[in-house]
């Protein structure tokens, strides 16, 4: 039982119509974009029967647009701390999603986002599947990471 | 009526207050929780008509705070909001006191659904 890319996009499609397109004018484009960034990528970390992490990574102008859609705000209004939560509640909603897909019984941390995570050691593990898709002109990818028993991130307590 | 919103991402209690008055449950009191904690807190001393609550929160989980409000003896209608949705949680939501789960993402059409019962 594992998630698979087209898992991912039904889930990011819906998480987009219900939040941050609701009028569908700025949908989720299911095609890669020319270079994918990790400026901004927030994680849920999912642990018990399987470990590792569910991603949601963009850029830093995806990230803001993210945010003010979803606070109602301009892009240019948004605080380091709107985005923040904003893309960890993106990563949440995905990852609650996600987990369903994977071996039970598991439970599901609470997010954390980190910045300019090209090389960001919370990001190592084995990739088990990924969706990559454009909005508003700006890389979103969608991914899961698969860890060692025993790492992830931090457990809800 | 008075709503008590216990999520820890402000994000999605200002998306839950958006989507209560899109399904026409504008016009009530709104109090806002950021953790179990703070949800138990409230819910004794605003006494709320209804708690929607996240499951996955820090100090306290939503169902550890439902857990201890009907130890306490406190009845109020309580439904969850999280991105999770299995049976088994939905299980233990149900047996743990609450009338409902709602999975993230959600629409105003599931809101009307799931709350018109207790808010008419």
């Amino acid at each position: 039982m594992a998630p698979t890319g087209d898992d991912l996009q039904q889930i990011a499609e819906q998480v987009w119509a219900s939040y941050l397109d609701t009028d569908g004018e700025r949908p989720l484009v299911p095609l890669p974009p020319d270079k994918l960034s990790r400026d901004v990528v927030a994680g849920v970390a999912v642990s018990g029967a399987w470990h590792g992490l569910v991603l949601l990574a963009c850029s830093s102008a995806a990230s803001k647009e993210a945010a003010a859609a979803l606070l109602g705000m301009d892009s240019d209004e948004v605080s380091e701390g709107d985005i923040d939560d904003a893309l960890g509640e993106l990563a949440n909603v995905i990852g609650g999603n996600v987990k369903s897909l994977l071996p039970e019984p598991c439970v599901l941390g609470l997010p954390e986002v980190h910045t300019e995570a090209d090389h960001d050691p919370w990001l190592e593990g084995d990739e088990i599947c990924r969706f990559e898709a454009t909005w508003m002109g700006e890389p979103m990818e969608v991914s899961v990471l698969e860890k060692p028993t025993g790492q992830g991130g931090e457990s809800a307590s | 009526m008075k709503i008590l919103i216990a999520d820890d991402s402000r994000v999605m209690r200002q998306i839950v207050t958006r989507t209560l008055r899109q399904a026409g449950f504008d016009g009530h009191d709104l109090v806002e929780a950021c953790d179990g904690a703070e949800l138990v807190q409230a819910a004794n001393s605003e006494k709320p008509d209804l708690v929607l609550s996240d499951w996955n929160m820090p100090n306290m989980t939503g169902v550890e705070a439902l857990r201890a409000l009907r130890a306490g003896g406190n009845q109020v209608p309580f439904g969850f909001v999280t991105s999770e949705g299995t049976p088994e949680m939905r299980e233990t939501a149900q047996q743990a006191g609450a009338l409902f789960l709602i999975t993230k993402p959600f629409t105003a059409e599931t809101f009307k659904e799931e709350l018109a019962a207790v808010l008419g």
